[in-house]
């Protein structure tokens, strides 16, 4: 890096003579105004500036210490470091919403660093920021970072960062903040400004840092960025201090640190072989997968390994993890015919062989047989907090082994191989047709599922899906929305085979993530030129949907069809159990709270109010299709287009 | 086929006018039950059975034969849903929403839907 060359600086003869010179200027000028004016009869408008707007306006020079000359203006201001360090980690985007206390890095970042790579993205709320961040890792397969300020800005970013944090996804977030008490300015800047700012999120974030140098940040960074992509994945926070932005770098003699990235951990091999006799010796040996695949690798893997079984997989859709054309894609029902599974980064295993019903007296159930084991192989026991509770029940699994799942398969599918006896591969013909008549079975069955109320006003969600595939089918597709609340029909009925063509929910299940999250999906498909697809709900849509003029300001072409059943379903029928538990409100009482209506919002509208294209609200569905094909030619410009569809409820 | 044709307004509006009918049932069991349809709007079964029963958050009702005493066996004593028992939703009013559920037109089958036929 450059450090500072004391020729480049202001010398105090030189300041102190311009200064002195633009003084007599000024007051020259104001006399010769203020007797022009006198002859002129001008306005007030043209008066010179009084004493009081002299001294409010003008700082004499002649009183500057040698400190403030040398200080008055920075040729490399300390930010401009830490847009090296940024630019070093290959961090193409930066997404914030405004605020005062990161004015410098701000600053760098558009006239340093040229505002590009990283790009700095408008957001109307840190919310969405993050969530961006969260939608863009998934599928760009690294972070990007995100600009938060103080005390605001993190409070503001908080249920988003928890999100990231449950869905074990890299964020590299940069706090703004004020440390030095004396150097604050007065008011807001103090408003905005804490001890640790970054308490609110420090309950879900892997690591957290507060540089009192540059050189300290450089090595903050490259440690957070490590932390935050060795699994378990996560958001890290580095905060950024004003006065080391804004200071100059004087005669600091700094280095940006080579960034190491960590290996993710492989399973103990005495561990795999074991887990690779039980699965051999099993009759009925079933995979479950979470949030497994990082990347097409991991789905490879995955083939391989239930192939080389010919055992089932069912996928948690946590990530994509497996392709649901392979006829080893089957339903979950699975598990509880199981004699033993392998659990792959399931968030929770207890849940694999047992549940809880939804009663006041909760009894747990086992699911399945009392002697189906369990192998676990994962990296949630690698790092855990303790408040909150994202870590799911205690669950005592038969065979536990730490370790990135995508990162063990291949040993452990090597293991399995060496372990089949002739005997055992025998029967791998007889289950392939097994399951390849359950999977035909259960695609059939998803057909006939999809005809029912196609006709249908409100329009149902398989219509809606099933009228973007027509549209959608030969281009390069991918959902950047997840599907669980509309029956899964993506899932269902469409063919995904590449991991970037399904990137799982919100983690956290936290309502808000799936607009934001499908902006920034869409974000990173929009580099490899793929069409991004979000099926957007109306209550998620109304947290932040000032994410649409985010996608418009910055040209990110994202296909948005809604789910706008008017309300919160999930929570309507969760109050219909309330009702009907205490015997009482079986009247349309559940509705109360839970709807979104009197006014409808009109999603159209909104959408269009930030610059989107937009259609709807649509009601037939013979309207659909005609709708998505207009948003289609919108999208082919490079813009975002939004198609509002009212749907059934689910 | 006949599709169930329901305004977006009258997803909330319905229920509401019923609420009103519903608490008269309350005070007068007398009074003459609506038809099936309404009370399968009223009771609120649509939200997670979806308008024509096709399913959503719950199972599929249309197109199911069910005998009505499994259909009546799943309302009462239900392992997933809500449980209705009859001082909510009296055998009368169950059996009219049984009696709605059976009259749910077919959908048009799958080869006369070109999107499903050409994915199967």
């Amino acid at each position: 890096m450059k450090s500072n060359d004391k020729g480049d600086r202001v010398n105090r003869r030189e300041f102190l003579s311009s200064a002195a010179a633009a003084g007599v200027a000024a007051a020259s000028l104001t006399n010769a105004q203020s007797a022009a004016a006198q002859q002129t009869g001008q306005s007030s408008a043209a008066t010179p500036p009084t004493e009081a707007q002299l001294a409010m306006e003008y700082d004499d020079p002649s009183d500057y210490s040698a400190e403030e000359i040398d200080e008055y203006f920075v040729k490399y201001p300390g930010s401009d470091f830490m847009v090296d360090v940024i630019k070093a980690l290959d961090i193409d985007y930066i997404t914030t919403n405004p605020g005062s206390s990161f004015r410098g890095i701000h600053e760098s970042i558009v006239n340093y660093g040229g505002n590009s790579k990283p790009e700095l993205l408008t957001c109307p709320h840190e919310e969405q920021a993050i969530a961006m961040a969260h939608g863009y890792a998934k599928v760009a397969g690294k972070p990007l970072a995100m600009l938060a300020h103080g005390t605001v800005g993190f409070q503001h970013a908080a249920m988003a960062v928890y999100n990231a944090w449950c869905d074990r996804v890299p964020v590299v977030i940069l706090g703004g903040n004020h440390y030095d008490a004396t150097e604050r300015r007065a008011g807001v800047e103090w408003a905005h400004s804490a001890q640790d700012a970054a308490i609110v999120v420090k309950d879900y974030v892997k690591w957290d840092d507060t540089p009192h140098s540059l050189q300290h940040f450089a090595e903050s960074m490259m440690r957070a960025y490590k932390i935050a992509m060795t699994p378990p994945m996560g958001p890290v926070v580095v905060m950024i201090d004003g006065h080391l932005q804004e200071a100059e770098v004087g005669h600091q003699s700094l280095r940006i640190p080579a960034m190491s990235p960590t290996q993710p951990p492989v399973g103990d091999a005495n561990s795999i072989a074991e887990a690779a006799r039980w699965l051999v010796e099993a009759e009925s040996p079933v995979i479950a997968a979470d949030r497994m695949a990082h990347d097409q690798r991991g789905i490879d893997r995955l083939v391989e390994l239930a192939e080389a079984l010919q055992a089932p997989v069912v996928n948690l859709r946590g990530r994509l993890n497996f392709p649901n054309t392979h006829h080893l894609s089957q339903g979950s029902g699975e598990l509880a015919r199981a004699d033993v599974i392998l659990g792959l980064e399931v968030n929770d295993p207890w849940s694999l062989v047992n549940s809880l019903p939804d009663r006041v007296h909760r009894v747990p159930k086992r699911r399945g047989g009392a002697d189906t084991r369990v192998i676990s192989i994962g990296v949630n026991d690698l790092f855990i907090k303790s408040n909150y509770q994202n870590f799911q029940r205690y669950f005592a699994a038969d065979l536990s082994i730490a370790g990135d799942a995508q990162a063990t398969l291949p040993a452990l599918t090597e293991a399995v191989k060496a372990q089949m006896s002739r005997a055992r591969s025998r029967t791998n013909a007889e289950r392939k047709q097994r399951w390849q008549e359950s999977h035909a079975k259960r695609r059939a069955a998803s057909l006939d599922a999809a005809r029912y109320a196609w006709d249908a006003s409100p329009v149902s969600t398989a219509r809606v899906y099933m009228e973007l595939w027509q549209l959608v089918r030969d281009r390069d597709w991918a959902m950047v929305s997840e599907d669980r609340q509309q029956r899964q029909w993506a899932n269902r009925l469409w063919p995904m085979e590449k991991a970037y063509q399904f990137i799982g929910g919100s983690g956290g299940a936290g309502v808000g993530y799936g607009a934001p999250a499908a902006v920034g999906g869409a974000l990173a498909h929009r580099a490899e030129g793929r069409l991004a697809i979000n099926v957007q709900r109306d209550g998620d849509m109304m947290y932040v949907p000032g994410v649409f003029w985010t996608a418009a300001h910055h040209r990110i072409p994202l296909l948005t069809v809604t789910h706008n059943n008017r309300g919160y379903h999930q929570e309507f029928m969760h109050l219909q159990r309330m009702a009907s538990r205490r015997l009482r409100g079986m009247d349309g009482s559940s509705l109360v709270g839970n709807t979104l209506s009197d006014p409808e919002p009109d999603l159209a509208k909104i959408a269009a109010g930030m610059g989107c294209w937009s259609t709807g609200p649509i009601t037939e569905p013979g309207d659909v299709g005609p709708a998505i094909k207009r948003a289609l030619d919108v999208i082919d410009n490079g813009e975002p287009a939004f198609v509002d569809v009212v749907c059934q409820p689910r | 086929m006949t599709a169930l044709r329901i305004s977006p307004l009258t997803v909330v509006a319905l229920p509401l006018l019923l609420f009103g009918l519903n608490t008269a049932f309350a005070q007068d069991p007398e009074a003459p039950a609506t038809d099936g349809k309404a009370l399968y709007l009223s009771y609120q079964c649509w939200q997670c059975h979806g308008y024509e029963g096709q399913g959503g958050a719950a199972a599929r009702l249309a197109g199911k034969q069910y005998p009505y005493a499994a259909f009546a066996r799943f309302v009462r004593h239900p392992n997933l849903m809500p449980a209705y028992p009859p001082n909510l939703l009296s055998d009368d009013q169950l059996r009219r929403i049984f009696d709605f559920v059976r009259s749910i037109p077919e959908p048009p089958p799958l080869e006369d839907i070109p999107v499903l036929r050409e994915n199967k």
